[in-house]
């Protein structure tokens, strides 16, 4: 993607990794109502509107720690569109009948469906990815927590009370055997697509 | 599986081999591409375990602090503390008015104890077994402000932070040790943390308490828009016009 220019709004993005309350309550005071109101007007009710933004919050949460979120549209503008996909995948979950959606609502950025699309893959690679991670064996997700958190592997040893050797050893296997699954749900995703 | 494999990715990535193994290592990426389509894999795993458990405790921190303000907007229209029942308020509010048919005075100011809600503490929410923060949590929401100050005292000895800071300064307050509980104020208002804007509103009703309404309208026109009582900042400007 060809870097844009970053928008003044990217201090929501940095104020959102920082856990700063004030910046929270400012996106919920000026951007949250919106979307309120899109989803009570399209079959939605107020607690799944909050259910809505309280998880959009914490992908945004997720991609700014992954560092992978420039913002380059209004952050209004991302927020409505990203909680709005994510109702309208909601209700196609949930019914089996056709849907009445008010499409005119919707004000179509460029850049910002852009963002939206990068925040949804972002977000469907970290499902695949804690599905795999279920997956695992017990010690294969201790190993691989405590490696992750403590970093220093010396510890992540005297922890698990094993030897140094050891959990190295495990921990490459661990990695090894997520990487292997999601070689083969890649491998079989373009098998499909072609 | 391809233990060797994974072994050789990990130690790649941890510059342990020696240079000749890594040139060899390098070539291997260059020329088979399904092996350097792995080793992407690899690195990538890598990278998403890094962001689910490197960020673990700032993770479940957000959440909560995003739990308690949606909570906060979304149910906005009930009553915040709901200590008291609704025919309490009604009796309250009888009487209030029949005091206000008694000594109707035509004093348009607002008082100190209209705007005065010293709030609910929650210090123990997470099993703390801290005797002094339990109690300090329990005279405080009993309203017994004089015996919740030794403890918050005690508290802030071990732990200075701003929540506690806070519960101390109205505690100071509600006990009428106005130049105290000031002081307790201006250091949270000139901090950084959550507590700021709220030191800020408990600076002005202390104005407001010692009628200095001037000074009280200064402090309160300081206050942030995103403070989470904004309405009843406006409503006491509103009132001191």
């Amino acid at each position: 993607m060809e870097k844009s220019k970053i928008h003044p709004d990217q201090k929501y993005i940095e104020g959102i990794a920082a856990n700063d309350s004030a910046i929270i309550r400012s996106i919920y005071k000026n951007s949250v109502p919106k979307v309120v109101f899109y989803i009570m007007n399209n079959s939605g009710d107020k607690d799944q509107a909050q259910d809505v933004v309280q998880e959009i919050m914490i992908l945004l949460f997720n991609q700014a720690k992954a560092n992978t979120l420039l913002l380059t549209c209004p952050f209004d503008a991302y927020f409505f569109l990203l909680c709005k996909r994510k109702w309208l995948n909601e209700l196609k979950k949930t019914s089996n009948n056709g849907v009445t959606i008010n499409e005119d609502f919707a004000s179509i950025n460029e850049s910002a469906l852009e963002l939206v699309q990068e925040a949804e893959q972002f977000d469907e690679k970290q499902q695949l990815f804690d599905t795999m991670f279920q997956k695992l064996g017990d010690k294969c997700q201790e190993v691989l927590k405590l490696s992750f958190s403590i970093k220093s592997m010396e510890e992540v040893a005297e922890k698990l009370n094993v030897t140094y050797g050891y959990v190295r050893k495990k921990k490459s296997l661990c990695v090894g055997q997520l990487t292997q699954w999601i070689q083969e749900a890649k491998n079989f995703k373009s098998l499909k697509n072609n | 599986m391809n233990e060797e494999r994974y072994i050789l990715f990990d130690q790649y990535l941890q510059g342990e081999m020696t240079v000749e193994e890594r040139n060899s290592f390098e070539k291997e990426v260059s020329e088979n591409p399904e092996f350097a389509a792995e080793f992407i894999t690899f690195k990538n795993v890598q990278v998403q375990l890094e962001n689910k458990f490197g960020h673990e405790q700032e993770r479940e921190a957000f959440i909560e602090n995003l739990s308690d303000i949606a909570d906060k907007h979304f149910n906005k229209d009930r009553p915040k503390v709901v200590l008291m029942r609704p025919w309490y308020y009604a009796a309250a509010a009888s009487v209030a008015i029949l005091f206000g048919l008694f000594f109707f005075d035509y004093n348009q100011n607002p008082s100190f104890n209209d705007y005065n809600h010293p709030g609910q503490a929650h210090f123990t929410e997470r099993s703390n077994t801290n005797e002094s923060l339990i109690q300090a949590e329990k005279t405080f929401n009993e309203r017994k402000f004089k015996e919740a100050i030794p403890f918050l005292e005690a508290v802030l000895k071990e732990n200075k932070t701003s929540e506690i800071q806070y519960y101390y300064g109205v505690s100071l307050l509600q006990t009428g040790q106005d130049k105290e509980s000031e002081a307790v104020f201006n250091e949270l208002k000139s901090g950084s943390s959550v507590y700021k804007e709220k030191a800020l509103w408990n600076l002005a009703l202390l104005k407001l308490k010692q009628k200095d309404y001037n000074g009280c309208k200064e402090i309160l026109e300081t206050i942030s828009q995103d403070y989470e009582d904004y309405d009843e900042v406006q409503e006491l400007l509103h009132a001191l016009d």
